[in-house]
């Protein structure tokens, strides 16, 4: 009779197929067969089997999940949960003991404000990426020494001359005097 | 203007109350017709007489049973139009005294008269019955029920269902503790060795189907037996409210029900 808002149960005892569906927090014990999507927070608690993809605002796994994950804010798999599938989301926290099978891909937050990390869909790119970098690296290091040598070089035959001018003149003093 | 229904007094402080509130609105001037339950004339039939009569505010004054069969009754006789409908409930233990106890009859005269409307949803048991508490499925036993909502199909082994009139579906098992230790612990301190695993779903409309036909239950009435849907209709009725109060409700609503516990 009460018109509140209250979420989505699903209890250890239920076996549910289907697309759940709920604008505010939905919490899982026992087993699903399809996709949950939720505007707020979906809990998988520790005896939850879910296959299937979840959509949220935030995601908290302690149970065991085969699907993707999309979690627009945070996603937050505990020492019990287990993840087999891809995961989409702005924060990753994976605690120890936590098993995740897929790939992980994050926005790129710090793209408008900073140019000064990037982000990778895939580890391989970003290993890639960095590979090629430290390479560029290697080649402009030498070059920067060179100039360093070249300087101290430049500085070193100034000297020379400076002396073999001394010298000369000494050597002309000393020729004008005998005469 | 204002046609009442009275369900018979159980108890003398029942039977008094009910007098006051006949007396009360008398003064007041909110009476147009008053009638009386009884074997004779169920509430139903007093309903129907109360729509031939064309009066657009039925009040029903009992419990939640009554309150359900005479909404129930206006619900089906004329689903399209809009009556006012004045609740009074004299059961202190009910789900609607929260919202439509009181425990002056000066207060719910008060409260009728001034008329706030707001609208309420409804649920509906297949074929017709329209109810305002909740509908409840029991087995004696752990049973397998599936139900098929909206999107999505649930199994389980459930020893109660509850369906409230906004379609919140409550699916609850009854397991026992496990643990020999716990167990012991409970049995001592006199806890219970019944732990119950809860689901709680939304819908807009239930197909429940069991194994067996379990009966459903609202307010101590068989209305159907599974298979069974049940509807949601939202907005469906216009309901006489009590006007806002400044402090909070629930303490209000809590008092109210102490203070008639006590005057009981």
């Amino acid at each position: 009779m009460k018109q509140q808002e209250v979420g989505t149960i699903v209890g250890s005892s239920v076996h549910l197929t289907g697309t759940i569906k709920d604008s505010s927090d939905i919490t899982i014990f026992g087993s699903i067969e399809g996709e949950i999507l939720s505007d707020q927070r979906v809990i998988i608690e520790e005896s939850a089997h879910v296959k299937g993809p979840i959509n949220a605002n935030e995601v908290v796994i302690s149970g065991q999940v085969a699907g993707t994950i999309s979690a627009k804010s945070r996603l937050e798999l505990n020492p019990t949960g287990t993840i087999k599938g891809n995961v989409d989301t702005s924060e990753l926290l994976i605690h120890a003991g936590a098993v995740f099978i897929g790939e992980c891909s994050m926005p790129d937050k710090r793209a408008e404000g900073e140019k000064g990390e990037e982000f990778f869909e895939t580890e391989e790119e970003g290993l890639k990426e960095k590979s090629t970098e430290a390479k560029k690296e290697q080649e402009t290091e030498p070059s920067d020494l060179i100039f360093g040598r070249k300087d101290e070089e430049k500085d070193e035959d100034s000297d020379e001359e400076r002396e073999s001018e001394e010298i000369k003149a000494k050597e002309e003093e000393s020729e004008k005097r005998k005469k | 203007m204002y046609y009442y229904i009275f369900e018979p007094a159980k108890t003398s402080y029942e039977r008094s109350y009910i007098e006051r509130i006949r007396d009360v609105a008398r003064e007041v001037g909110i009476v147009s017709e008053m009638t009386q339950a009884s074997p004779a004339r169920s509430p139903e039939e007093l309903a129907a007489m109360g729509i031939v009569k064309q009066y657009s505010t039925i009040v029903a004054v009992g419990d939640d049973s009554h309150i359900n069969r005479v909404i129930s009754q206006l619900m089906n006789l004329k689903p399209d139009f809009h009556y006012a409908v004045g609740i009074i409930s004299t059961d202190s233990q009910s789900m609607l005294f929260e919202k439509w106890g009181f425990k002056k009859p000066e207060q719910a005269c008060e409260t009728l008269k001034f008329r706030k409307l707001s609208r309420f949803d409804l649920g509906l048991v297949e074929p017709n019955f329209y109810f305002l508490t909740s509908a409840k499925i029991e087995c004696k036993k752990p049973t397998r029920v599936t139900l098929e909502v909206d999107h999505w199909r649930a199994d389980a082994i459930i020893d109660r269902i509850e369906v409230s009139n906004n379609l919140y579906i409550l699916v609850e098992r009854f397991i026992k503790e496990p643990s020999l230790g716990k167990t012991a612990f409970n049995w001592l301190f006199g806890k219970s060795n019944l732990r119950a695993d809860r689901s709680i779903f939304k819908a807009k409309i239930i197909r429940a189907v069991s194994d067996e036909n379990l009966p459903i239950v609202v307010d101590k009435i068989v209305v159907g037996h599974t298979p069974c849907h049940i509807y949601r209709k939202p907005n469906a009725l216009n309901i006489i409210t009590k006007r806002d109060n400044i402090s909070l409700e629930e303490d209000n609503q809590e008092r109210n029900r102490n203070e008639y516990k006590e005057q009981k």
